[in-house]
């Protein structure tokens, strides 16, 4: 007999092990750059990572993080994965991390939506809608 | 009695301090430099002459930042609507690309708008390669690519890493306080404003 110490994971349905909230991007320009950001939520016991995002809206679309150097000097860069802990969340947000739009193929205005795509090593991948705030 | 007045006397004291503190000292003057850009209606325009006799808060972006940059120019249009409320007048607002060779006029225009600016007094400008860097050097804002990503129709998009910045500037042309653009407490700014009316 299998006891868990943690009985909501065994029983949990395994589409909600993973769930992506607070998903927005920034109205951005056709060929320029924008960025998304989002909540995940790990509900299971173990870690997970997400490796890469991919869209239809851009060009390229990378993992990054903004990084502070001397005080006032900010930069980004990609990273090659995010792991999101056991049990908790990971927010990408303004002037931390965020899913960056390299190569907009259209405007995206205010109150539209578009659909990203998140690929984790453990839950597989995942799609979810943003709209355009 | 002695205690309250005490007290009474260590506030008058503190308050002294204080008031003197938030005075604005002078950071560099640029007053006698004089930089030929264009705005995003493609109009000759000098900095930082454009915002003589006037306040000038002014920030320092390119188009292609998806995060910090867009933040900056939202924190500025609030600033601008809180002046507004308060009817306060007599401010020029300047945005400045450091990246020159993708910000022209035209996607200059295009980001304002994407961004709800109002044109009244507000100019987004750009310039000659050269002309950027003596600027950026001489209102202390660095700007260097960073990553380049290679993008699948093969041509490349540069980020760059940058100060964030958004900079007060007086009537006479000195610069007086720096803030952090991206975060920048709107409240300050404009109390900072209102020192220098
Ligand atoms: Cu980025």
């Amino acid at each position: 007999m299998l006891i868990s110490c943690n009985p909501s994971d065994n029983n949990m349905n395994e589409k909600d092990k993973i769930v992506i909230t607070d998903a927005w991007m920034r109205a951005g320009l056709k060929d320029r750059n924008t960025a998304a950001f989002l909540k995940i939520t790990n509900n299971s016991n173990s870690d997970d990572t997400l490796f890469s995002v991919s869209s239809n809206l851009a060009k390229e679309t990378q993992i990054h993080e903004t990084f502070t150097k001397e005080n006032d000097i900010k930069g980004m860069r990609h990273i090659e994965k995010l792991i999101i802990p056991a049990n908790s969340s990971v927010e990408l947000k303004p002037g931390e991390f965020h899913v960056m739009l390299i190569g907009l193929n259209k405007d995206l205005t205010k109150g539209e939506t578009g659909n990203l795509n998140l690929q984790f090593k453990n839950y597989g991948s995942i799609s979810i809608k943003a709209e355009v705030k | 009695m002695k205690n309250i007045t005490k007290i009474l006397l260590f506030t008058f004291v503190a308050q002294f301090f204080f008031s003197c503190m938030d005075e604005l000292d002078t950071i560099n003057d640029i007053s006698k430099s004089n930089f030929a850009l264009i705005n995003q209606d493609s109009i000759h325009a000098n900095f930082p002459s454009l915002i003589k006799g006037k306040v000038g808060i002014v920030g320092y972006i390119f188009t292609n930042c998806p995060d910090i940059c867009p933040l900056t120019t939202n924190n500025m249009r609030l600033i601008k609507e809180a002046l507004e409320n308060d009817k306060i007048t007599n401010v020029e607002f300047v945005s400045i690309s450091f990246d020159p060779e993708i910000d022209k006029p035209g996607i200059l225009k295009n980001f304002s708008k994407l961004h709800n600016v109002q044109f009244s007094n507000w100019e987004f400008l750009t310039g000659e390669k050269e002309t950027i860097k003596n600027l950026l050097k001489e209102v202390g804002v660095v700007a260097f690519v960073g990553d380049s990503v290679l993008i699948k129709d093969s041509s490349y998009t540069y980020l760059y890493v940058h100060t964030d910045r958004i900079q007060l500037i007086d009537q006479d042309g000195k610069i007086r306080k720096n803030y952090l653009g991206s975060q920048i407490n709107i409240d300050e700014i404009v109390e900072d404003v209102k020192k220098l009316l």
